[in-house]
């Protein structure tokens, strides 16, 4: 089939897809967006967060016939530009990268837990936010700091 | 491979009558795995999003209606405090994203013993709103597993809703696992206190082929809890309790935890919650 | 220095943040196809029939490469210490050159197609048989198999000091225990993926590896090309661990499926297919027998290992070097040994040996402790060894007791009742433990060159790995320091055989390796630059001599007399001026080889050097359920000097989580009846979540070694070090129960 979908404010479209495969597959493989990661294609890791209809899922257990018409947005659609996002930023800022191969997946999920919290969530609530996001490399202490303070700037905006 | 993407319910009745092998797929939480994993492609595939009936829950009768499509974070942010049961293990589902997309109904249409919604379910004794081109009929949730991922579904039917009572009284659900948060049940359990009738609900996880109640144990305390005085519950009412919960698992040892384990903790769940129920219940 | 030892932000972070960064699966070539494995279903046997006509027949499938259609490759090469390449092989099988299977998992077929789904629909529907033979997949049952571990010239497989079994039977108080731990894996969130396409009888590869070269090396081998026709590019790596160290099956098969397909081809294993074909770190039973006197000093120390290897390969793990080094008892014994297994080569894997080996050491020294009525710490300050204790050798450098201060003052370990099950929260136990952290020191050679150029800027170059360490990072830090530029002034380039060759990125050797190489390079730059304007007519640094001059913003400079480099250059009519260490030429590779391997071993023969620290953790146990929770965490290290206060600390908290996860999670179950990884998804493989981890302090004591460039000691390893020492410790001291069986899952503690 033809998918349509809108990426990022885009439209976009890909031939010959058998609708049975990913969102993610066909974000990284047929529409050149590799920002949203492919690591255990089961839901358990995160690494694929992206928003669908501005709610935060993994894009590997989205049909990508599921998605035929809907608003897609990724890690590649969060800058404005040259200007980072506040959760990006303060990803860079606070150490919260290593490896970087979570990244994507956590700031996508952040950003989305930051949208939907007044002021700076709990550390508790930052840790279950996030728990469906396994970073193997940083300890998840920076990620949290990351978090805090991109809320923190976000509030003050 | 088809890929079916009826619009209205009634479209997709007609669509899984006609083609009763497609396997409906809904948030995908289950399905997109098997087809990731390499377990095959389905037939056919028939995908329930844009079916606009499924995405609402209603309310009549002191019962509420949960369309198919109504994800784990909503039940939880709109009917958390109508349905405290299911909504505590609604939390316990996977992450945020897996809440976003996954239903009660996918559970109960994967049919897996480790299944988060099931205890509560049960404990409550909700009905399946199942349908198919050739009617609607109401399954009790008792009689909806048939086994290991089997359930009671003709191959023409579909889940509409799952049908829940109101919380009438103390609910509570505990489940096990190595960590705190992304568990699959090592096992889990619910209660369920109905002080209107006087009745004790249960369902466990994770500890037998398919997901149970425990009858005997229900009776049991149903008959001894001091409904109207509200005492304490006896230290040996709760061990007997706890007793008779894990009597009525039929475990195995296996990837996540061994039967002797399940066992002994299921006493514990029970006990546990029985607590926290009967403390709920006291107003203390 | 201005920059070394500043919290500064990662080059990378950008790219990494906005989804800019590519990975190795992530390269676009146009006319892509996509590769897809088949994994035995037998531990060993030979394949009797495989049928691939359904799967050949399948729209969209382009090949399906079996033993009865590859390509001839030539065998690995046998492993030689003198010639490091050879070591790259992770297996010595020669995939689909063989109907032999060695272990479950084996790749037997790759299908190639046009999309994945297809490749992998098609690999679905292959069907093969086998004629098995009799195999060793169980490994508590193939104990009495062990033979001892042959030594190696970096690794000592035994050691002894006196008769530690004699002193054991004579002490006046011993324990004698046996320790057991699981097979765990990387899971690095990035699986192993290969993009390859050839141009002609040139080989392009793009992998996430923790040593390009070495993949360069082996797959010349095995394709049979000359090395400068192979280019591996690895700029990203998501992660490795030790997974990517060596070259996986994937990695050779991808290659050869580009070849027979004539097209570029990616191959992005499942988290699956990474369990199965690339090795974890080997399960282990330990001996550690302690005899003391009643004041707590060690008369005997007796430490050996059982571990396994797969017949086709595997990294012998130095499990009991720890107890070469950590308490000075009178007579020591030290003892690994192997047995061969019909299983994938299990591989190193962080802190190989030390992360499992000082679990049994210390829990044993936590319970000699209790037994003796002494303080834990009380107990190793009693111990603690002036110079190594198994030979004598000075220690270049050891702020173990310090760490173990600093730690108990911070932590508040002296005001916690000593008797076991006495802290409680409700239904919640509560302990506190504690371990040493240990992990040798290690340096190799290095190439890379650095330039300056007229307009200032400068370029170095140079093939090392970035999985995540931020080495590239550093590197910039030190080279500005180094020159005196600003950091936005140096560029570096690396992961890429088209670079000078660097070392492994393993053992926590990297930033050592490359900074020797580097300060080395800056001092040759400078003298060249110094000279060229000491040279150069009209220059105003003509006839000083360079005792009288000081680099400094950007130039050289004697009071205010002097100029930036962008001028020397300039004047001179130079583009730029490079300066490089390490050969170019096989001779001179040969002669550095020579020459920084006697400097090797002439500094191991001096000098004992490592890392250390005191990891001190408080766990909650549910009196009932045996859930065991982490609720606090301390590690205060001594890793020399720290270049990058930012980046440094996440890697030691990064090897505390790792810690957390053998201690009480990770598991790789293998089939008994058929050595079939059954959990082989992280859904029943469970990697500590954020949600598990509470806040982990750590500190670091920021002491230049002064044996290593710029003090540098290696921060990789060391932090999983001790973990589950700590956390079994903390579970006896809050349940009572010793458990001497990793991971410390829920059933064991009822």
């Amino acid at each position: 089939m033809r998918v349509n979908v809108i990426v990022n404010g885009e439209a976009m479209t890909a031939d010959d897809v058998w609708e049975g495969e990913s969102l993610l597959y066909a974000l990284r493989e047929r529409l050149g967006l590799p920002g949203a990661k492919n690591a255990c294609e089961q839901g358990e890791c995160g690494s694929c967060t992206v928003y669908l209809d501005g709610i935060p899922v993994c894009a590997c257990l989205v049909a990508i016939g599921q998605a035929e018409g809907r608003s897609v947005v990724t890690v590649e659609g969060l800058a404005d530009g040259e200007s980072l996002d506040e959760v990006q930023r303060a990803f860079v800022e606070c150490g919260a990268v290593q490896c970087g191969f979570c990244t994507p997946g956590l700031i996508v999920q952040a950003h989305s837990l930051i949208a939907s919290t007044s002021g700076v969530p709990e550390d508790a609530e930052i840790r279950e936010a996030l728990a469906g996001n396994l970073c193997r490399c940083t300890g998840y202490e920076k990620i949290l700091d990351a978090v805090r303070l991109a809320a923190a700037r976000k509030a003050a905006l | 491979m088809d890929f079916l993407r009826p619009t209205t319910w009634a479209d997709a009745l007609a669509a899984k009558a006609e083609r009763p092998e497609a396997t409906p797929i809904q948030g995908g939480t289950d399905v997109m795995v098997e087809i990731n994993l390499d377990k095959g492609r389905p037939a056919a595939l028939l995908d329930l999003n844009p079916v606009a009936e499924l995405r609402d829950w209603s309310s009549e009768d002191g019962w509420l209606r949960i369309g198919a499509g109504v994800s784990y974070t909503r039940l939880i942010d709109e009917l958390g405090d109508r349905l405290p049961g299911l909504a505590q293990a609604s939390r316990t589902v996977g992450s945020p994203q897996i809440r976003n997309r996954g239903t009660v109904a996918g559970n109960l249409g994967a049919a897996s013993p480790a299944g988060d919604s099931h205890p509560p379910l049960l404990a409550s004794d909700a009905l399946v709103e199942a349908e198919s081109v050739r009617g609607s009929r109401l399954i009790p949730i008792g009689e909806f597993y048939l086994g290991v991922k089997r359930n009671a579904l003709e191959p023409d039917e579909l889940i509409r809703a799952v049908r829940v009572p109101y919380a009438d009284g103390p609910q509570y659900f505990s489940k096990i696992g190595t960590r705190n948060a992304m568990v699959i049940a090592v096992c889990s359990f619910a209660v369920a206190l109905h002080p209107s009738r006087r009745g004790v609900g249960t369902g466990i996880g994770s500890a037998a082929p398919t997901p149970r109640r425990a009858p005997e144990a229900e009776e049991f305390l149903a008959g001894e809890l001091d409904w109207d005085g509200r005492t304490a519950v006896p230290d040996e009412t709760a061990r007997r309790f706890g007793e008779l919960v894990a009597r009525a698992a039929s475990p195995i040892d296996d990837v996540r935890g061994t039967r002797d384990y399940r066992v002994h903790a299921l006493a514990v769940m029970a006990r546990r919650t029985l607590g926290w129920a009967w403390t709920e219940y006291r107003g203390i | 220095m201005r920059y070394v030892g500043q919290p500064i932000d990662r080059l990378d972070g950008v790219a990494k943040t906005t989804g800019a960064a590519r990975f190795s699966a992530e390269y676009p070539y146009p006319n892509l196809a996509y590769a897809a494995l088949v994994h035995a279903t037998i531990a060993r046997g030979r394949i009797t029939r495989i049928d691939t006509g359904t799967a050949r027949k399948t729209p969209g499938v382009l090949a399906v490469i079996t033993h009865g259609n590859a390509p001839e490759m030539k065998p690995a090469p046998k492993p030689n210490q003198f010639d490091m390449s050879t070591l790259a092989a992770a297996t010595s099988v020669n995939y689909l050159n063989t109907d032999e299977v060695y272990w479950n998992g084996q790749p037997v077929a790759v299908v190639v197609a046009e999309t994945l789904d297809v490749a992998r629909e098609a690999a679905y529907l292959i069907e093969v048989e086998y004629a098995e033979y009799p195999a060793a997949v169980d490994f508590a049952a193939e104990e009495g198999n062990a033979r001892p571990q042959k030594s190696t010239m970096l690794s000592e497989a035994d050691g002894r000091k006196g008769d530690a079994e004699a002193a054991l039977a004579d002490a006046p108080f011993a324990l004698d225990l046996r320790y057991t731990t699981a097979q765990v894996n990387h899971n690095a969130i990035e699986p192993h993926s290969t993009t390859a396409y050839w141009d002609g009888d040139h080989l392009i590869l793009h992998e996430g590896s923790q040593n390009v070269a070495w993949v360069r090396d082996h797959l010349a081998i095995r394709f049979d090309l000359p090395k400068q026709n192979v280019r591996v590019i690895s700029p990203f790596v998501g992660g490795a661990f030790g997974g990517k160290s060596f070259v996986w099956p994937g990695t050779v098969l991808t290659a050869l499926a580009a070849k027979v397909t004539g097209r570029p081809v990616r191959m992005m294993l499942t988290r699956e297919g990474v369990f199965r074909t690339v090795g974890g770190r080997t399960p282990s039973i330990q001996r550690v027998a302690i005899g003391a006197q009643l004041d707590g000093s060690m008369t005997a120390l007796i430490h050996t290992s059982v571990c396994q290897v797969g017949r086709t390969g595997g990294w012998s793990e130095q499990v009991t070097s720890v107890s070469r080094h950590l308490y000075d008892a009178a007579n020591i014994q030290v003892q690994q040994n192997l047995v061969g297994m019909d299983l994938l080569a299990n591989t190193i894997m962080r802190a190989p040996g030390e992360s499992i080996g000082s679990f049994a050491l210390e829990a044993t020294v936590d319970e000699l402790a209790y037994e003796l009525g002494l303080d834990p710490i009380e107990l190793r300050a009693r111990n603690e060894p002036a110079r190594n204790p198994l030979d004598g050798k000075a220690f270049s450098h050891r702020l173990l007791m310090e760490c173990f201060e600093e730690g108990a003052k911070e932590f508040g370990w002296a005001g916690r009742p000593q008797e076991p099950g006495s802290m409680r929260d409700g239904r919640w136990l509560i302990g506190m433990g504690v371990a040493a952290a240990y992990h040798p020191a290690w340096r190799f050679p290095a190439n890379l060159t650095v330039r300056l150029s007229d307009d200032g800027t400068v370029l170095i170059r140079c093939g090392l790995h970035e999985m995540g360490m931020g080495s590239a990072t550093a590197v910039s830090q030190i080279a500005a320091d180094a020159l005196c530029v600003p950091m936005a002034a140096v560029t570096v380039a690396y992961g890429d055989t088209a670079l000078p060759d660097t070392t492994t990125a393993g053992a926590s050797s990297q930033t050592a390796s490359v900074t020797a190489s580097l300060l080395a390079a800056c001092a040759k730059l400078d003298r060249a630059v110094f000279t060229l304007a000491r040279k150069t007519p009209g220059s105003p640094l003509r006839g000083l001599r360079r005792a009288d001059v000081t680099a400094r913003d950007g130039g050289l400079y004697n009071g205010s007399r002097g100029e930036s480099y962008h001028d020397i250059l300039r004047r001179a009519g130079r583009a730029s001026v490079e300066a490089r260490v390490g050969a170019d030429t096989r001779l001179g590779e040969i002669a550095d080889q020579v020459r920084s391997m006697s400097k090797f071993l002439l500094d191991r023969r001096r000098w004992v050097k490592a890392a250390c620290g005191a990891q001190f953790c408080e766990v909650l146990v549910d009196s009932d359920t045996g859930e065991t929770r982490i609720s606090r965490w301390l590690g205060v290290f001594d890793v020399g000097r720290v270049v990058n206060a930012k980046t440094a600390a996440s890697q030691l908290r990064g090897g505390i989580v790792m810690g957390i996860g053998l201690a009480l999670t990770e598991e790789t179950l293998v089939d008994p009846r058929n050595g079939r990884i059954v959990n082989a998804s992280l859904s029943e493989y469970h990697v500590p979540v954020h949600a598990d981890i509470p806040v982990i302090d750590v500190r670091y004591l920021d002491d230049p070694d002064p044996t290593m460039p710029l003090g540098v000691v290696g921060i990789g390893e060391v932090g999983v070090t001790g973990v589950a020492g700590a956390v079994a410790n903390a579970v006896f001291h809050a349940t009572g129960k010793r458990i001497r069986d990793l991971p410390i899952t829920l059933d064991k503690l009822l």
